[in-house]
């Protein structure tokens, strides 16, 4: 929070009466985005209750009697959850592993570019898939890998022999496509920051550090990465809090029966178990279990942030 | 820049710094545009030369069928014309609504800001979930209406922060000014915060624009055929959930499956890849402004 201005704090002795005359227009303002705020963000948190309650058909969305914790130990004993659970933990690690580090390294790169109009075409197409839809980017992924005629099979029979693979539906291909689409999606936006922290550097660090004969090299090494390393660090904690949140569309949209193994996550499970399947309650207790435990890595995750490097998101 | 002309470029470790860094580079660019072009070159290709594996990244039988057929085929106009419509639509009641809350938002000394401003980022972290959200939705009658698409998504908490971030930002003697020439706070907000806003306001229609023409998961789960929008009949194809252009005497379904999606991907990402280098400057703003921090 910001620190409040004096006259502020002297508003704020007001009493309310007059502090309400005389900025009640403010408070009107209010009115539809707070009713709105709280039909469609909080009143879905608490149907959350749902998971505790057995849902009946036509009953409301509450359901119609409490069953306590039943749906959890139905879950924690179904080996399709933990499969899920264990899908959702390998894609995300393996995901933050390779994608965590690309960006800063790209982003360290692009600035030792030196023609400058060069750096920005580099830079404005990077960030560019960022806006492409995820229908589209998968579209493309499964034409470019197209076992009848997709450049990647017609490149490797050509030159190597490679009979044609359908890369798609193969389940030991699925992990890493998803982790190079979101290289491919991602790297880019995610260096802005980086980027940006980079040109907050003074320059004096790196002229000194030419006086004392530095190479360019041991310029990134020295200068650049350390006074990064802030960011660095925080985008790291929220990354890691952010452990669980998958791109679930992503995940659907490459999701085929023959893959199933690898990329069933527990928001796709959610989804064919509530929406598909119609298990309201079950689904919705697997939902709050993966929601609570996110909850907890973001906020452990800031607290620690806070504590090592004295930034925190809230 | 001038802050490098002082750093050292000269000796073979330079050399082959830069070399490397522009090997990347290219690579980079050439990554991020080949899938584009090798889809456009299918889109315009002969199915024939898709048949036999001759086409790479330059259209081979030039020609328009693919786009006939598919302006033809009367769904995809329809998906089209609804995701016109979900962004417009959506992006103007979200700004409507982001803003209402935002100008408030932005005033430290209002009763309650603070605690607004904490349940607001709570909502971001800890949501409703699937299920709960789509119960909503159904049991206020909304699936199978078009404000199914509209309604749940119109305050983005990401959008709002930034919104008032925005607004924090503008110099506040304009708005003492224009209390004291008798202007009430409706009156300031259309007529002088809106106006200076535009780039703020740019930024967020934007990112909103994007989110409602890339939508295509909550027209799965609450619409009906007729009002599915453009990505989701994209979707639809790619899985063979439905067909397109069966032109039967044109070689076989699957490669003419191949130029008629290539030419669906086109021209449903063409308005985004169109007006990105022109817009660009406001996406990035949105990236700098935005931090959580309330």
């Amino acid at each position: 929070m910001r620190a409040q201005k004096p006259e502020n704090a002297l508003s704020y002795r007001q009493p309310f009466g007059r502090h309400f005359r005389r900025y009640w227009q403010l408070y009107a303002m209010l009115i539809l985005p707070v009713l709105y705020f709280v039909l469609f963000k909080y009143v879905p948190m608490f149907g959350n209750i749902l998971a505790f309650r057995r849902y009946r058909p036509a009953m409301g969305p509450y359901g119609t009697e409490w069953v306590g914790l039943r749906y959890f130990q139905k879950f924690m004993a179904d080996a399709s959850f933990w499969n899920a659970f264990k899908n959702t933990l390998v894609l995300s690690l393996v995901n933050l592993i390779v994608n965590f580090p690309v960006p800063i390294i790209f982003a360290i790169m692009l600035n030792e570019v030196r023609a400058l109009r060069f750096k920005k075409l580099v830079q404005t197409v990077s960030y560019m898939p960022r806006f492409i839809s995820t229908v589209v980017v998968i579209a493309i992924l499964s034409e470019l890998l197209s076992p009848s005629g997709g450049l990647l099979n017609r490149f490797l029979q050509d030159h190597f022999g490679i009979a044609p693979t359908y890369f798609m539906n193969e389940p030991q291909y699925f992990r890493f496509l998803y982790v190079l689409t979101d290289t491919w999606q991602y790297t880019g936006w995610t260096a802005i920051i980086y980027l940006a922290a980079i040109t907050g550097i003074s320059n004096d660090l790196f002229e000194a550090a030419t006086i004392d004969g530095a190479t360019r090299f041991q310029q990134i090494l020295y200068v650049t990465i350390p006074s990064i390393l802030p960011t660095i660090m925080v985008m790291f904690i929220l990354n890691v809090g952010r452990l669980l949140s998958l791109g679930f569309e992503k995940v659907l949209l490459m999701y085929t029966p023959s893959n199933s193994a690898v990329s069933d996550i527990i928001d796709t499970l959610v989804y064919r178990v509530g929406l598909a399947n119609q298990n309201y309650s079950y689904a919705t207790a697997i939902g709050l279990f993966s929601g609570v435990i996110g909850v907890f890595l973001v906020t452990s995750s800031n607290y620690f942030s806070r504590k090592v490097t004295g930034e925190s998101i809230y | 820049m001038k802050r490098f002309s002082n750093r050292r470029h000269s000796g073979i470790g330079s050399v082959i710094l830069d070399i490397a860094i522009y090997v990347v580079m290219v690579f980079t660019l050439l990554v991020c545009l080949v899938p584009f072009i090798y889809m456009l070159a299918l889109s315009l290709s002969d199915a024939k030369a898709i048949v036999n594996g001759r086409v790479s990244f330059w259209p081979v039988g030039f020609n328009l069928g693919s786009y006939e057929q598919i302006v033809n085929y009367p769904n995809f106009f329809r998906a089209y014309g609804n995701t016109i419509f979900y962004t417009v639509a959506g992006t103007a009641i979200s700004l409507t609504l982001t803003t209402l809350f935002a100008y408030p938002l932005s005033k430290s000394f209002l009763r309650g800001q603070k605690l607004f401003m904490k349940l607001v980022v709570f909502s971001m972290f800890f949501t409703g979930g699937l299920i709960p959200n789509y119960l909503l939705i159904s049991n206020l009658g909304l699936t199978g209406s078009v404000w199914a698409m509209l309604i749940p998504f119109a305050i983005n908490q990401f959008n709002l922060i930034i919104l008032v971030n925005f607004f924090r930002a503008l110099p506040g003697e304009i708005e003492e000014a224009a209390l004291i020439d008798g202007l009430n706070y409706f009156g300031i907000l259309v007529r002088i915060i809106l106006p200076l806003s535009t780039a703020g306001l740019a930024t967020v229609g934007l990112y909103t624009a994007v989110f409602f023409w890339n939508d295509w998961f909550n027209g799965l789960i609450y619409l009906n055929t007729s009002q599915f929008p453009v990505m989701l009949f994209l979707r639809n194809i790619v899985n063979g959930t439905s067909m397109v252009g069966d032109a039967a005497g044109f070689g076989d379904k699957s490669t003419i499956a191949i130029s008629i999606k290539s030419a669906v991907i086109i021209t449903s990402t063409l308005p985004i890849i169109i007006l990105y280098p022109f817009l660009q400057k406001y996406f990035v703003k949105g990236l700098t402004v935005g931090s959580v921090k309330g």
